[in-house]
């Protein structure tokens, strides 16, 4: 997963060190981490309980065995994704408020490709801000850019000439919705 | 995670945009009288049960004026920080399924969302008396699809409901929602399940029929058009 904007390669992380943060994230010992153990070790800088919303996504996207829980294998790649996801947060917040206002969820998504318009942007920010502040924390911007993500692929699987229309029939759309997994 | 490969080039601008979903519509079908005052035990909490134990409301002190006292009651019950609002969180523990089962917390979000009409993200007293009434006449609606009293809408109970409130779909569909919805593989949804999914359905179908001015069944949509179709009626 390469960052355009990150200029950087990510260093190699030492097993040692992620298996000592494992460990610290089991608090029941169980050798797996379970969704409200990765909601009481993740923080989005403020004091409230992290999206569960975005740990169920995490969780989904990590747990490849389909156990319903991390294992140490699976927490690996998770641990990248999330520090991943917290150098895109921060190098997006270009004025370190700790959240992400419009013109800066716009300037990300961006860069990632997407192109929508500004009343789109209001629309997303009212949907994923959760605090009612106008902008997002890392946890809500992390949801809010897996959806956009998932809903373009959506969208791209049925616009095969690729000029941006679709052509759908009642059903197909339904079944469409139905079946979003985030 | 892969960022869309390529630029989504042709991806033209919307204007216009979707219209906010209709919220707050009742359910299909439902008849007051037929459920207004229909009391089932374990749905959603029983109105003049009482308050919860220490909550000291004090006799005589009644509800404001144009609230059901049985709702009122209720709503003391639920609201169990005493901070006179009740949130998605405070719902979910008061109301229940069939089962004993709690709400699922989707259907909770979605319910306040409806009712909420200050946008606090809690709901009054005023709005928790118009969503009481709501879920009285989704659970009429409900018992009377659940033909077999089992407590849960079979794929069969669901395809009559659907037909019967005016929505044309195939078999095949039926059974992708069942699917999707059934979460204790018991091949039937239960109260809240059933709930959410016709909101959801109702939404979806009034989102598509405004597009599909010439009633063909199909469609065109603009990339940004169905972002807004579907972000706004999606699960969660």
């Amino acid at each position: 997963m390469a960052y355009a904007h990150q200029g950087y390669g990510q260093p190699q992380v030492d097993q040692n060190f992620l298996w000592q943060i494992f460990g610290r994230v089991d608090a029941d010992r169980s050798g797996a981490i379970s969704a409200k153990e990765l909601q009481t070790a993740l923080s989005n800088g403020t004091w409230t309980p992290f999206n569960p919303e975005t740990v169920r996504l995490m969780i989904g996207m990590f747990d490849r065995d389909n156990s319903g829980t991390i294992n140490f294998q699976e927490f690996q790649s998770l641990w990248k994704y999330i520090t991943d996801w917290q150098n895109t947060f921060r190098s997006y917040d270009r004025d370190n408020s700790g959240t992400i206002d419009k013109n800066e969820l716009k300037s990300a998504l961006t860069s990632f490709g997407f192109n929508l318009s500004d009343r789109f942007y209001e629309i997303l920010l009212r949907k994923y801000d959760r605090m009612g502040r106008a902008s997002l924390s890392f946890d809500d911007f992390i949801q809010c850019c897996v959806v956009v993500q998932t809903l373009t692929g959506s969208f791209q699987q049925f616009d095969t000439n690729r000029n941006g229309w679709i052509d759908i029939s009642y059903e197909q759309f339904l079944t469409l919705v139905f079946s979003l997994k985030s | 995670m892969a960022y869309p490969g390529g630029p989504p080039g042709g991806y033209q601008q919307y204007p216009g945009g979707a219209p906010p979903p209709q919220y707050g519509a009742p359910p299909p079908g439902g008849q007051p009288g037929y459920a207004g005052g229909y009391q089932q035990p374990g749905y959603g909490g029983q109105p003049g049960y009482g308050a919860a134990p220490g909550y000291g409301a004090p006799p005589g002190y009644g509800p404001p004026p144009g609230v059901d006292p049985n709702v009122y009651q209720w709503f003391l019950s639920v609201d169990r920080d005493r901070s006179g609002k009740i949130s998605a969180q405070e719902l979910q523990q008061a109301l229940t399924n069939s089962n004993w089962s709690h709400f699922n917390e989707e259907t909770c979000r979605l319910m306040i969302g409806m009712f909420d009409r200050d946008q606090s993200g809690q709901i009054d007293l005023n709005e928790f008396q118009a969503l009481w009434t709501y879920i009285q006449q989704w659970k009429g609606v409900f018992d009377r699809y659940d033909q077999d009293r089992s407590g849960l809408i079979e794929a069969h109970e669901l395809h009559t409901a659907f037909s019967q409130m005016g929505y044309n779909v195939s078999q095949s569909f039926i059974n992708i929602i069942v699917i999707k919805f059934d979460r204790a593989a018991r091949r039937g949804l239960k109260f809240d399940d059933f709930i959410q999914c016709c909101v959801m359905l109702k939404n979806l179908t009034d989102q598509f029929r405004a597009r599909d001015t010439a009633m063909t069944g199909r469609i065109q949509v603009s990339y940004e058009d169905f972002m807004c179709m579907v972000l706004l009626n999606k699960p969660s």
